[in-house]
């Protein structure tokens, strides 16, 4: 058995147990001495894992370290679809980037790219997303579904209500979806989503699903050149979050989504979006480019744009830009 | 790692019979996996009818109307044209403050993005399919497209 492998058997069974696990124990079952099992517990310390020994009882993990690695993330996904294959970078210049070169150069669905750290984290149009190291997750997911082009931007409410979905589960606060895929908490920005797609007129390549979401940024690494008001899951909710558990519990419901999605289209996942964004009825302002306009929303049509009714009864339909509610 | 030798390590995996790989060292952790196909299932998302974003067209000054209304303005495009694959908003450039990716009369090679168009935020780069050398430019930046509007005006070149 390798080292690896050893340690892996040993947080294994940590994870199984919830009190102490003893040395004779451990090494029964990894089929190894119990010398070896006292180096491999140093040898996890010295990853930052804490471990308490006490005389009599055995071993007790305290914390696992909190860096994102392929096994951390991988183990107990179910990974139908996504998260079969994971890649961990220390840091690169944006996790989509990485992932659309891997997926023209033939990356499977459902591959998983994160990083520590971006050096220029790519947001809509040119913009950056702020992406310091060790404090948040930056991921990028390949797609490839069998569906056309135009079908394809529904998968923009998928990757929201996913994210809508962990910080639900990992976090007390509550998160709003601001059209079509940002999340706030209290107003500000805590997640951001940006996909990019490789398509032939009649049949998608693949989809890149790129997730950036603040989980435990500090106030004072925001800076001041921010477009619009952002916060973290951390100064919102005042805990800090697990980036591993967080990661795999956004890679568990992407794969449900994505699951549900293939199956029975994009009409269960619409109809989450519309429950969470409460936005039908409410009056929204829209710039789109050079053109501003303000009105009452009324739904979505079949491609997900936004319907807006102005104030003049006209209809607009919204499938870019930025919208935020007025009250 | 750069993406530069995540790509060749890639592609040297792949080149092999092995369908596990795992790379560490102090920087990075690599797992790659393959060779678990995952049938294509079998369904339909349904397909909306494209429609149309055109402003109610105004109606026609009688006068004009007879004579002019001969010949569609879209129909007759010399040359090989470039059409949307969705419906969204139409962008000549990567960020509002960068160059366009094309101007008329431009040499483009074959993969070479062209422009973009987004819809809800899924950014879509259009790729020239082959060769060929910009005529016409059919849209401004930032305005809205349909499915199938012309984007391009193309001279193929061999």
């Amino acid at each position: 058995m390798k080292g690896a492998d050893v340690d892996e058997g040993i947080l294994g069974l940590f994870r199984e147990g919830e009190g102490f696990v003893s040395g004779e124990e451990l090494s029964r079952h990894l089929g190894v001495s119990r010398t070896a099992v006292w180096k491999h517990m140093k040898g996890l310390r010295a990853q930052g894992y804490h471990i308490e020994a006490v005389p009599a009882k055995g071993y007790r993990l305290v914390a696992a370290p909190d860096r994102l690695t392929p096994r951390q993330i991988m183990a107990g996904l179910p990974a139908r679809r996504i998260g079969g294959s994971v890649i961990c970078l220390k840091e690169t210049e944006s996790t989509n980037a990485v992932a659309f070169k891997l997926a023209e150069e033939g990356g499977v669905e459902g591959t998983v790219v994160i990083a520590d750290a971006q050096s220029a984290g790519k947001g809509r149009l040119g913009r950056v997303w702020l992406s310091p190291p060790g404090v948040n997750l930056y991921c990028s997911v390949i797609l490839r579904p069998p569906i056309s082009p135009v079908a394809a931007c529904q998968l923009t409410f998928l990757s929201v209500v996913a994210v809508a979905r962990a910080v639900e589960a990992c976090t007390t606060v509550t998160p709003q979806i601001k059209w079509p895929n940002d999340i706030l908490v209290s107003g500000k920005k805590v997640a951001g989503l940006l996909n990019e797609m490789n398509a032939e007129t009649e049949k998608v390549n693949f989809v890149v699903l790129g997730i950036g979401v603040n989980l435990n940024m500090r106030a004072d690494q925001f800076g001041t050149t921010l477009r619009h008001p952002a916060t973290s899951l951390f100064e919102a909710g005042g805990v800090e979050v697990n980036r591993v558990q967080f990661a795999r519990t956004l890679l568990a419901e992407l794969d449900r989504l994505y699951e549900v999605f293939l199956k029975e289209g994009e009409a269960p996942i619409r109809s989450e979006w519309l429950e969470r964004s409460r936005i039908c009825g409410r009056g929204v302002k829209v710039s789109c480019g050079e053109r501003e306009f303000s009105g009452v929303v009324e739904g979505l049509d079949a491609f997900g744009a936004l319907l807006v009714r102005l104030s003049d009864g006209k209809l607009e339909t919204v499938l870019s830009g930025d919208v935020s509610l007025i009250n | 790692m750069d993406i530069k030798d995540l790509k060749t390590l890639i592609k040297m995996v792949t080149e092999t019979d092995i369908t596990e790989f795992e790379l560490e060292n102090a920087e990075d952790k690599i797992v790659i996996k393959r060779g678990t196909t995952v049938a294509a299932p079998q369904f339909q998302v349904q397909q909306p009818v494209p429609f149309s974003y055109a402003p109610a067209a105004p109606v026609a000054p009688a006068a004009a109307a007879a004579p002019a209304a001969a010949a569609p303005a879209a129909a007759k495009e010399e040359g090989d044209v470039i059409t949307s694959p969705i419906v969204g908003t139409f962008y000549r450039a990567p960020a509002p403050d960068a160059a366009p990716y094309v101007e008329i009369g431009k040499v483009v090679e074959k993969g070479e993005v062209l422009c973009i168009v987004e819809a809800m935020k899924l950014m879509n780069e259009i790729e020239a399919e082959f060769r060929c050398k910009i005529v016409k430019i059919c849209k401004e930046n930032a305005e809205p497209v349909e499915y199938g509007d012309a984007l391009f005006v193309v001279e193929k070149l061999g």
